[in-house]
C-alpha cells in the first residue's frame, strides 16, 4: 500500500490537483457540508426505524433519502480528491481504513434494509410498533455514520495518520 | 485584549494544545464536529421539509428535531468556548470568526422564526408558508457560510 501511495503521489494528476491552493480547503468545506446533509437526512430515517416519530409513515421519511445520497456523493468525490492529492495521509493509516470499514458497514446495512426489509417496513401502519430488526438497522446506521465522522475527524491525531 | 491575550498564553492553553493525549484538543475538536452534525444536520431536515421535501411528513412533527438542534448547539457552545480560549487574542481580531458567529446567530434565529410561524401553527396560511420558505432557504445558506468560515479559520491560524 505504501508503494501504491508513493506512486499515486508522484503522478501528474496528484501534483496538479495539490498545486491548486484553494482546492483542499474548498473540498474540506464541501466535505463538512456533505456530512451534515448525509447525517441529517439519513439520521431522520434511522430515528424513525428506531421507533421515534411514531405515526409518521416510513414512506414519507424516505423522501429525504435522495438528499442523504447526494450528501454521500459529495463526500465520496471530495474524499477521493483528498486521497489523490495526499495518499500517504490515508492509505497507510489504520484509522482511515477503519473509516472505510464503517462506511462499508453503513452501506451493507442500508442495502440489507432496501433488499430485505423495506417492503415490510413500508407496509407497516404508521403507528405500529417497530420490529426489532428495523430498530437494529436504524441504530446500526446511526452508529456507523457517527463512527465514520469520528474516524475522519480524529485521523490526524490517532495512529499514523499524521 | 490583554485579558484575551492572557487566556491564549495561559498554562491551560499550553496543556490543552501541547498535550500528547487525544483527550484534550482532538476530542474537543471532534465533539465540536459531532455537535455540528446534530445542529446543522437536523436544521437541514427542518428547512428541507419547509421547502416541501417529504410533503407527507407532517410538518408539525419536525418540532422534535429542535431537541437535536439545541443539544448540538449546547455541545458546540461549550466546546467552542474552550477552543476560543486557546486562541482568544487571535480570534478577537479575525473577521472570519465574526462572520461565522454572525451567520450562526442569524441561521438559528431564522430557524426559531420558521418554527414559530409554520411548525408550531396548525394549518398556517399559504402566504405564511411561502414566506417561511424564503427564511428556510436563507437559513440553509447561512449554515453553509458558517461551515465554510469555520473551516477557513483553520487556515488563518497564526
Amino acid at each position: 500500500m505504501a508503494g501504491f501511495s508513493t506512486w499515486l503521489e508522484s503522478t501528474a494528476i496528484s501534483k496538479a490537483l495539490f498545486g491548486v491552493s484553494w482546492l483542499w480547503p474548498a473540498c474540506e468545506s464541501l466535505h463538512f457540508l456533505g456530512l451534515c446533509v448525509l447525517i441529517g437526512c439519513a439520521g431522520v430515517l434511522d430515528l424513525r426505524l428506531m421507533g421515534f416519530f411514531r405515526g409518521v409513515a416510513i414512506r414519507d421519511v424516505k423522501a429525504f433519502m435522495p438528499w442523504a445520497i447526494a450528501g454521500f456523493c459529495v463526500n465520496l468525490v471530495t474524499g477521493a480528491l483528498f486521497l489523490i492529492m495526499q495518499p500517504h495521509l490515508y492509505l497507510t493509516s489504520a484509522v482511515w481504513w477503519s473509516k472505510v470499514g464503517f462506511i462499508a458497514l453503513a452501506g451493507l446495512n442500508a442495502m440489507c434494509f432496501e433488499s430485505r426489509l423495506s417492503g415490510s417496513a413500508l407496509a407497516l401502519a404508521p403507528d405500529a410498533d417497530m420490529p426489532t430488526s428495523l430498530k437494529i438497522v436504524g441504530a446500526l446506521s446511526l452508529f456507523s455514520w457517527f463512527a465514520v465522522l469520528y474516524c475522519g475527524r480524529m485521523l490526524p491525531y490517532l495512529g499514523t495518520g499524521n | 485584549m490583554a485579558f484575551l491575550r492572557s487566556l491564549q498564553d495561559s498554562a491551560f492553553t499550553d496543556w490543552f494544545l501541547g498535550s500528547d493525549s487525544i483527550w484534550t484538543y482532538p476530542t474537543i475538536l471532534t465533539l465540536h464536529t459531532v455537535g455540528m452534525a446534530m445542529l446543522v444536520g437536523a436544521s437541514i431536515v427542518v428547512h428541507l421539509r419547509v421547502l416541501d421535501v417529504g410533503p407527507g411528513f407532517p410538518i408539525e412533527r419536525v418540532r422534535a428535531l429542535y431537541n437535536i438542534i439545541w443539544t448540538g448547539f449546547a455541545i458546540n457552545l461549550v466546546t467552542g468556548i474552550v477552543l476560543f480560549v486557546t486562541e482568544a487574542a487571535d480570534r478577537a481580531v479575525d473577521p472570519v470568526f465574526y462572520v461565522k458567529l454572525a451567520s450562526i446567530a442569524l441561521a438559528l434565529w431564522l430557524g426559531v422564526t420558521v418554527k414559530r410561524r409554520v411548525i408550531d401553527r396548525v394549518n398556517a396560511p399559504s402566504g405564511t408558508l411561502r414566506a417561511a420558505r424564503l427564511l428556510s432557504l436563507s437559513s440553509l445558506g447561512l449554515w453553509t457560510v458558517a461551515i465554510v468560515a469555520g473551516r477557513l479559520m483553520a487556515y488563518l491560524k497564526k
